[in-house]
């Protein structure tokens, strides 16, 4: 007798769902506060063709929830509501002014037998609050250094114009969030160094020095190399921001091109000066082309008594740019001076900066696979590095180890932020990976250890010996 | 299932006052007063107060009065807490408490508030009420400052705000345990029927009195470890005392007894259980919580023996056991005999068992031979740095005396046993080295392990300690666990009985911790 044995292809797979934005707005309890204009607290809404009441009910919903908790804690009110399904962020960056994040969690779809729906799972815990709250905080910051902020507005030009530029500026950032990448770096919202010697510091110091002594309607200098900064003029909080978005947005959008190599034909012309090889990234591409119009982006910075509106320059060499907030408008004529002024020096600059990235390149020894996985972050300098991510531009953050790893550095961060004393965290994860946290006088460092048959003692040992390389001069608790 | 038959049940309890008013369905409410009298001298009589109110209370019709022991706390206030019910509720100390926990009905209406009358907060739940159902079904969760945290079962609405720094998780647990006290009481059956029956039903009326247990839940889940850890705390025997006890809980039986539990200052000398219906099923931790909390909740047990019907949420959540409660060594209170039955009419069958037990525990001079143990502390242990451990199986906390330290270390053991048991990225390991102390934590398939030590310690020390620790526990296992209840059949063919628990007792582990370390 024979027997067939059918083997079935197993159309049962796992579909996985990662966080998505499921709804962003702006809305201010103070405006409508009659019965029917309700509609009028809403300032911003995401997705837009949603029906009028239910936007109405949501951010009614809303309300309630910070309303009642102020009934337990008037100052500090509600910052997320948790369900099932979604998770809820609040943010309040100015008076009555309130933001909210809607986030879908992550879920994993399972088929079904006999063309039953698929059971879906809802994964509440993957999402740490403190990442997507950084997330918020960043769309409000990013949107306050092009537009000011929300009060300047409505002076400027009451609601209806804060309401159009609220409108123009999120319909375009929002598509920008990619929430499935966000971790730890988001809270941190640092900056990323690039380590020089000290004669190459100096001359890029003075080279800076003279360009603003020159060129009077520059105000304030920032001086990178590839997507490290190197000197920065600007107050701390602005640079952040500024750094995140040029590193994000500015900079994948025209290093693009340039890596599609010499002979390709998406090359575009580059209406270059033969004496230097710098070209403008913001303003004129072209300088050579009188009838081409061009503008410079507008970005708000604070200063001691407000705020000041300048305009963004960014000069590019190879790979060393130079971005200048400069004050007042922008004439071909400064373009050009600029240009005749900056892109030689610049040139010459970049060379010597190069070498010593290739010098720092050679020390450290070969990137493929970093001898310590590790995070460091400075909050007083807001430095950061990062040996586990390796390439991170708006729509792609490749880390090198597993996402449930990134997460119990974020569940460490959040232990660490509880208290202001130094502390140290070392856990064994499930997968027999070691992780250890340390808090040390505002600097915070984490560590991924992939040594599943190491005791505490000797992960420890590891440890120590990566403080004593990377960071000598720092100390850390043992 | 709860078979109200009230009137067979009076039949025989002869003086009854209770027996003209309920033993008609159709009762009218001017006549229900009669029924409320209670006389405590006669513990039978309590029964059936409670199980006619409970049956006239469906039937739509209002039972005044006085309530069931379980739910009588007699004159005095219980020492540990004072009542918060007449609390401001708009002042600040209000805001300020660490947490609050409200219990309300589908409809809104107030049933439990941990501090503050329901009437002042009565906006408040609407509020509350108002958020749970505009927001999706399912469990939902405020953070600020404070943590909201809302669970729903059935036509209950439990709502908790904390600021205590614990997770959602374990508020969650925590509003469950209050949930299933209310239960302990009523039965998830009964409740949902009457619910069903009558949306906006005041289920006040059904805990009059019961504030007090809850309120005492509420403490004990706070200050008391075993509730985190589902263990239950074991007073630490010499194996033969805790066998004696055993055997003499296995020989006094009676048919439908199903467990017998011996309770010595809170913690569990000895439990057996019957086998044949019972079998291998045993009374989850959660449960004996629940039945401490419920007779150290209240005073009135301490007069002579109480009968009285009772749910074990977890093990049943639909039907009453009838509860035997007996305290064996009053004045002093603190050793107490409780045997569950299945059979409501059993008291005297069951009084009978008491007296056998009482005779054999003073035959052995038991009752002196518990009261001279001693927990165990620290020091016994003998390891040098460790300030404060405990595992689970079991332990008993030293160190940090006062209050608000005790708490602080509680705080802390919860977010520890937080993170390693985080359903989406649980932890072998935590070391913690943080300002004031240092902590270890420890998660194996045989135990876990919560350690705190001095924040100097050094990790070659912190594991030393803990290897000692280890051996100390596993040398004295059979005197601070109890494994295996011990098992009897009340079925007419005893010879299966008896010492059967024993020999399938001990599994021959080794921690598993050497091979670790």
């Amino acid at each position: 007798m024979t027997t067939v044995i059918l083997l079935m292809a197993s159309g049962m797979q796992e579909k996985q769902y990662t966080p998505s934005l499921l709804n962003f707005f702006v809305y201010n309890p103070t405006f409508g506060q009659k019965e029917g204009e309700e509609e009028k607290k809403i300032l911003f809404y995401h997705p837009s063709d949603v029906e009028k009441n239910e936007k109405i009910r949501n951010v009614g919903l809303c309300e309630a929830i910070v309303q009642f908790t102020r009934t337990f804690c008037p100052t500090k009110p509600a910052k997320s509501l948790h369900t099932q399904k979604n998770r809820q962020f609040f943010f309040e960056p100015e008076d009555n002014f309130w933001i909210v994040m809607v986030v879908r969690n992550p879920m994993i779809e399972k088929p079904n037998k006999d063309g039953k729906p698929p059971t879906v799972e809802y994964q509440e815990e993957e999402i740490i609050d403190t990442v997507y709250g950084a997330v918020v905080k960043q769309c409000y910051s990013m949107y306050k250094l092009f537009n000011g902020t929300f009060g300047r507005q409505m002076e400027a030009g009451g609601v209806e114009l804060l309401i159009q530029k609220l409108e123009k500026f999120f319909y375009r950032y929002l598509q920008t969030l990619h929430l499935q990448s966000c971790d730890l770096l988001d809270v941190f919202g640092g900056i990323s160094f690039f380590p020089l010697d000290k004669m190459t510091y100096l001359k890029i110091q003075s080279f800076v020095n003279r360009v603003e002594e020159s060129l009077s309607l520059i105000k304030y200098t920032a001086f990178l190399y590839n997507d490290q900064l190197i000197w920065s003029g600007l107050e701390q909080d602005d640079m952040r921001i500024l750094y995140k978005y040029l590193t994000t947005s500015l900079f994948p959008r025209h290093s693009e091109p340039e890596l599609a190599g010499r002979d390709s034909p998406l090359r575009p012309e580059v209406a270059g000066n033969l004496l230097h090889y710098g070209r403008f990234l913001t303003g004129p591409t072209n300088l050579k082309d009188p009838e081409a119009k061009f503008r410079f982006p507008k970005i708000f910075v604070s200063t001691e008594d407000g705020y000041e509106e300048l305009h963004l320059i960014v000069y590019k060499v190879r790979n060393s740019k130079c971005d200048r907030p400069s004050s007042v408008e922008l004439t071909r004529d400064f373009c050009e001076q600029l240009d005749g002024l900056v892109g030689p020096q610049l040139t010459l600059l970049a060379s010597d900066i190069c070498e010593q990235f290739t010098v720092n390149r050679r020390i450290s020894g070969p990137e493929k696979e970093p001898q310590f996985k590790f995070i460091y972050f400075n909050h007083m300098n807001l430095a950061e590095k990062s040996t586990i991510h390796m390439r991170k531009t708006a729509s792609v953050c490749l880390t090198s180890v597993h996402p449930d790893l990134m997460k119990i550095l974020g569940d460490i961060n959040c232990d660490f932020a509880r208290v202001d004393e130094d502390e140290e965290i070392i856990v064994k994860a499930m997968t027999d990976y070691w992780v250890v946290g340390k808090k040390s006088d505002q600097r915070e460092l984490y560590v991924i250890l992939n040594q599943k048959n190491a005791n505490l003692i000797e992960v420890n040992e590891e440890v120590k010996r990566l403080c004593a390389t990377q960071f000598n001069n720092i100390f850390f608790l043992d | 299932k709860v078979q109200l038959r009230t009137a067979t049940y009076i039949r025989y309890k002869a003086n009854s006052e209770c027996q003209n008013n309920v033993s008609s369905p159709t009762l009218d409410k001017e006549t229900e007063d009669a029924a409320t009298d209670n006389d405590r001298s006669d513990s039978g009589e309590f029964v059936v107060t409670m199980l006619a109110k409970a049956k006239l209370e469906e039937q739509g019709i209002g039972v005044k009065g006085r309530s069931s022991p379980l739910l009588e706390v007699g004159t005095q206030e219980t020492p540990a807490f004072i009542s918060h019910r007449d609390e401001d509720v708009t002042a600040e100390s209000w805001r300020q408490h660490r947490k609050h926990v409200f219990v309300l009905s589908e409809a809104g209406k107030p049933i439990y508030s941990r501090y503050g009358s329901e009437e002042a907060l009565s906006s408040t739940m609407g509020v509350m009420m108002a958020l749970v159902s505009f927001v999706q079904s399912g469990d939902n969760i405020i953070r600020s400052e404070h943590i909201v945290v809302f669970l729903q079962k059935g036509p209950l609405v439990l709502v908790c705000v904390s600021s205590s720094r614990q997770t959602e998780q374990q508020l969650r647990g925590e509003l469950l345990y209050v949930y299933y006290q209310i239960i302990s009481m009523l039965t998830q059956a009964s409740i949902s029927r009457i619910f069903e029956h009558k949306k906006n039903y005041d289920l006040r009326r059904l805990l009059a009195g019961s504030e007090k247990i809850l309120d005492g839940l509420l403490n004990l889940l706070d200050s008391d470890p075993s509730f985190l850890l589902a263990a239950v705390h074991c007073l630490p025997l010499a194996c033969s005392l805790r066998d004696s006890l055993s055997q003499i809980l296995q020989k006094a039986i009676t048919p439908n007894l199903v467990f017998s539990i011996l309770i010595a200052r809170n913690q569990l000398l000895t439990i057996v259980q019957e086998k044949t219906v019972i079998e291998d099923a045993r009374l989850e931790p959660a449960d004996v919580h629940l039945l401490l909390n419920l007779i150290g909740a209240s005073s009135a047990f301490q007069a002579g023996e109480i009968w009285t019907p009772i749910c074990l949420p977890l093990f049943n959540p639909d039907c009453y056991f009838y509860a035997y409660i007996s305290y064996l060594d009053p004045p002093e209170c603190t050793v107490c005999l409780l045997l569950l039955s299945t059979d409501k009419e059993a008291f005297y069958a069951v009084a009978e068992c008491k007296r056998k037990i009482e005779e054999a525990m003073m035959a052995q001079n038991s009752l002196s031979l518990i009261a001279k143990v001693q927990s165990y502390s620290v020091s016994q242990v003998g390891v040098s740095d460790l300030r404060h451990f405990m595992y689970k199986p079991f332990d008993v906390p030293d160190n940090y005396r006062h209050e608000e330290e005790k708490m602080r270390l509680l705080d802390l053991y919860r977010y520890m046993h937080n993170r390693i048991h985080s359903t989406s990225r649980p932890l072998k390991l935590i070391y913690h080295v943080a300002e004031r102390e240092t902590l270890l934590a420890w998660v194996t398939s045989k135990f876990e392990l919560y350690t705190c030590f001095s924040p100097l310690v050094t990790k070659a020390c912190a594991i030393t300690a803990i290897t000692k620790l280890l051996r100390w526990i596993k040398k004295e296992e059979d005197r601070l666990f109890i494994r295996y209840p011990p098992k009897y059949s009340t079925t007419p063919n005893p010879s299966k009985s008896s010492r059967g628990g024993k020999s399938d007792q001990q599994d021959s582990t080794d921690n598993g911790f050497l091979s670790l370390l």
